[in-house]
């Protein structure tokens, strides 16, 4: 292949991004992370197209056909926006200096805050998905996650190395039994989770408002009820702690959340448990015709995606707020949806497309602080971005001809 | 026919070539196609016959090479454009809407009528009048769904013969059909012959091709590697040109004293189907082990029904299943498979295999919870890359690797999978439903092979399918299957095909007329 002739680009290319991200690292310029783990991406990809035999090869094949349309995107849309801008009347390049400015250097450290709930939101709609669910209705075990951690945070005075994992398994536990019902209709009675989660979403939303009022705080200025901040024993260990240099208000969260992804992908792709999801999620028939209990799975898949999404609702309230407010309307449950379908569910990818929609916003609402530019547009951008990778199934339509004719030429080769 | 003598030509190739980014999936094809004929196309799966016919379709643009369609150049870039030449094709799998009526779909897409509104009554008068015409006898108010296959079939003919079509292309239209459908297949291109139009027929049957054709192409790897007369030639020779070696036809089936006690027994079973109706009405069965049972019958005589309710996937009404002398039918599919009972079904891809997930994975579905293949909660991914790759060699399947998916194996490939997946875990005994449907000679007879060598093996063989030919070379034991009972029990070398389609039918006028 030619691309071996391109070896000295590629590996000069791979070292100025390690060295540059580096500097900015120790520089305590975070994102230099992201430089780096695109310049170990970059390798991986290489050595697997050009020294790699089989099965690497085609990993490194997959990963790069995976990126591909996530890629194109991401840059379609932003050059998209840039036009919109355009017309509008604001200068695209001084926004998107800003965007990128405060996303990823000024203020990457609400990146990370912003990705740490969706990871979990993503992942809980990304497990489902696996199972040949839509688990739509994130938002309201987010709910109920953030109600029970705050409950717990306020009364459970204990060692926070004990206190805090409770916190999560039990707030965790709830959240998924919040989702019984759908599970249980879905399976007794076919009827559609979307609907049904939907619906809890909303019903959790509006309870979460009674139960707030029933913790104890108050009014607190702009938010009409806020409940009294929970015990600092509960709060989430700050990054600081580790990192001395990392900014104050970053805690673990991102860690966990980062962790739960390994975790969900170990489950996927190594256990039984996985293994059966992922044959339910394909081809239920089949799945059933050699013994595995459908119902059985889907119903766990569905409680388990609950659990997740939990999760994210005890890492806003445990990590960053450590109180709940009222009539606050999370999304997190909403863009989980987003975030899971941009990494094609696929557990690793989420923890980026997190990322991406983390910078996505604090790096709009930089922009909307500095250059004036409206932050809706950050808003039209993830839209478009949406837009685009659903419209992947109009590829995918496009790529059938394609792969009609490859099939053909695979049964002409026998 | 012979008679014809100044024979038209309706289509022609020349040169026609169509290559794909590795593979050279037609090469000089030169055939010619006369007006009123059958032509058969025969070809093992792979040899280029679907690329072919995709091409003049207008499904696929030839590489190089030119269509002459009545002498005139054509070039078709869309299947549109080679309907409105006169070109008609019924694919494998028909493109029918199921819940639509005989007349909708066959009027779905140029409806008469003015602007949006349709005019059913002239739409279902013009397909009754086609249907009289070409005694192609179909219910133009009937819903699709509750049509059997071979019926579907003749309105796909219908929806052809509606769009004037002159040249009709047949994608292996006897796959999917029962004995009788067949004949009745056969009649109908006979009838639409005399009418004058000219007729492909894509098969690997060469039982077919001598039965209805009049002139047969013969390809391989890409290229026409021979034309024949079909009077003129015999079976063994079209075999020995499409495979290129010598074909065993007949399977060698040893002698065997098969004795003692039933493996398994069904006891007055009923089971009902999704309408509600009865589709197994008191059914008593036995197998015993080193015995191959071939049921017979019509497809739609609950076949699928019996199939299920073995597998555990239908539940009972009443009766028993006897399972080396427990009742089975308690169990779930799960407890069933421990116990030793093994099956391949009928609609491979959608109760055998998970296509988008791996050959590795897809061979040990159903026992990835179970030695050697877990370790507590986790797979033993070694364990089953290991054992999949053996498998992969012993049962001689053609796959890149273990790790590609199951979806992107061949057809014969991908039932060799099955069959290594049931035959592997060791069954006392063996369901098996349609196991060559759709497949090549080469892999017909691997499996045929497979399947007498888990007879010698003593175990009880149920086997369920739709061509008779393949009852009649297996079976130890024949039992008819009509209306959702067994109705009469035959020794294959006592007694005839006609004698079993005879029954197969209900013993009616059909047979009557045959006689």
């Amino acid at each position: 292949m030619q691309i071996t002739k391109l070896k000295p680009l590629f590996y000069t290319i791979i070292v100025l991004l390690a060295l540059v991200g580096s500097v900015m690292y120790f520089a305590s310029v975070f994102s230099g992370i992201l430089l780096i783990l695109a310049a170990a991406g970059l390798y991986f990809v290489y050595y697997g197209l050009t020294e790699g035999k089989g099965a690497s090869k085609s990993l490194a094949l997959s990963f790069l056909k995976s990126l591909l349309i996530p890629v194109i995107g991401v840059v379609s849309a932003l050059l998209i926006g840039g036009i919109i801008m355009g017309i509008t009347g604001y200068n695209p390049v001084t926004a998107y200096k800003a965007l990128f400015y405060g996303g990823l250097v000024k203020n990457w450290s609400v990146s990370v805050l912003n990705a740490a709930p969706l990871i979990f939101t993503g992942l809980s709609v990304a497990f489902a998905f696996k199972a040949g669910l839509f688990n739509i209705g994130a938002e309201g075990q987010y709910y109920v996650g953030a109600v029970v951690a705050t409950f717990l945070g306020l009364h459970f005075n204990m060692p926070p190395l004990l206190s805090i994992p409770i916190i999560f398994l039990v707030a965790g536990l709830l959240a998924a039994s919040y989702n019984y019902i759908p599970a249980l209709l879905k399976v007794k009675t076919g009827a559609h989770e979307v609907i049904t989660t939907m619906m809890f979403a909303q019903i959790a939303r509006y309870l979460s408002s009674i139960f707030i009022r029933g913790m104890g705080g108050g009014s607190d200025g702009p938010h009409p009820y806020v409940t009294d901040p929970i015990l600092k024993s509960n709060w989430l260990l700050k990054m600081k702690t580790i990192f001395p240099s990392a900014n104050y208000r970053v805690h673990i969260g991102i860690l966990i959340a980062i962790g739960m992804a390994l975790f969900v992908q170990y489950i996927l792709t190594r256990t039984k448990f996985g293994f059966e999801i992922r044959a339910v999620g394909q081809n239920k028939d089949a799945a059933r015709g050699q013994g595995i209990k459908v119902g059985r799975n889907i119903f766990i898949a569905l409680l388990f995606a609950g659990f997740l999404a939990g999760f994210s609702g005890v890492n806003q309230v445990l990590g960053l707020d450590h109180k709940l407010y009222e009539n606050l309307n999370a999304g997190y449950g909403w863009d989980g949806i987003s975030v899971a379908l941009l990494a094609s569910n696929n557990p690793i990818g989420v923890i980026f497309t997190s990322l991406l929609w983390g910078i996505l916003a604090a790096g709009g609402q930089y922009m909307s602080r500095t250059v004036q530019t409206p932050n809706s547009i950050v808003e039209i951008i993830k839209g478009i971005i949406l837009f685009l990778i659903v419209a992947k199934y109009i590829y995918i339509h496009i790529g059938h001809k394609f792969k009609n004719k490859k099939k053909e030429e695979r049964e002409a080769v026998k | 026919m012979g008679a014809k003598k100044e024979k038209r030509v309706v289509l022609e190739t020349k040169h026609v070539k169509k290559q794909f980014p590795k593979v050279l999936a037609n090469d000089d094809i030169n055939m010619v196609l006369y007006e009123g004929e059958i032509l058969s196309l025969l070809g093992e799966n792979g040899a280029g016959k679907s690329t072919l016919m995709n091409v003049l379709y207008g499904l696929y643009k030839p590489t190089s090479g030119e269509i002459l369609l009545e002498g005139e150049q054509v070039e078709f870039s869309s299947p549109k454009d080679a309907i409105r030449k006169g070109l008609g094709m019924v694919h494998q799998h028909f493109m029918l809407v199921d819940n639509l009526t005989v007349t909708e779909n066959i009027i779905l897409g140029s409806e008469p009528g003015k602007y949006d509104f349709i005019d059913y009554k002239t739409a279902r008068k013009e397909v009754v009048s086609i249907s009289e015409k070409y005694h192609l006898h179909v219910d133009p108010d009937e819903i699709i769904e509750n049509l059997s296959v071979g019926v579907q079939q003749r309105v796909e003919i219908l929806k052809a013969l509606y769009r004037k079509a002159r040249i009709l292309i047949l994608d292996e239209p006897t796959a999917v059909l029962t004995p009788q459908e067949v004949d009745e297949l056969f009649e109908v291109v006979g009838r639409l012959r005399e009418d004058g139009v000219s007729i492909i027929i894509i098969t690997h049957k060469l039982e077919e091709v001598k039965a209805i054709s009049d002139r047969v192409y013969i390809l391989k790897r890409g290229k026409i590697v021979g034309e024949r007369e079909t009077s003129q030639v015999t079976k063994e020779d079209l075999a020995n040109l499409m495979v290129g070696r010598e074909v065993v036809l007949t399977v060698h089936k040893d002698e065997k004293e098969v004795s003692g006690e039933p493996i398994l027994q069904l006891e007055d079973v009923v089971v009902r189907n999704q309408k509600g109706i009865n589709a197994l009405d008191g059914l008593s069965l036995d197998v015993r082990p080193g015995e191959i049972v071939g049921i017979a019958g019509v497809d739609g005589n609950g076949q699928s029904e019996l199939e299920e309710a073995l597998v555990g996937l239908l539940k009972l009404e009443s009766g028993r299943i006897l399972y080396k002398g427990e009742d089975i039918a308690v169990l779930d599919t799960k407890q069933r498979r421990g116990k030793g009972v093994a099956s391949v079904p009928a609609d491979r891809q959608k109760y055998g295999l998970v296509l988008p997930m791996k050959v590795s994975e897809n061979m040990v579905l159903g026992f990835h919870d179970e030695k050697p293949f877990v370790k507590g909660i986790n797979l033993a991914l070694e364990t089953i890359k290991t054992h999949s790759e053996k498998l992969v060699e012993e049962y001689d399947i053609r796959t890149p690797g273990v790790e590609v998916p199951a979806g992107n194996l061949s057809g014969g490939n991908q039932q060799k999978v099955i069959l290594a997946r049931e035959l592997s875990s060791d069954p006392d005994f063996l369901l098996v439903a349609q196991p060559t449907r759709g497949l090549d000679v080469g892999a017909i007879e691997y499996i045929h092979s497979q399947i007498l060598k888990m007879r010698d093996k003593n175990v009880g063989i149920l086997l369920i399918s739709l061509e008779l030919e393949e009852i009649f070379s297996l079976s130890d034991r024949i039992l008819v299957l009509y209306e959702g009972k067994i109705v009469k029990e035959f020794i294959p070398e006592n007694t005839s095909d006609k004698e079993v389609g005879f029954y197969m039918t209900g013993g009616k006028k059909t047979a009557e007329e045959r006689a």
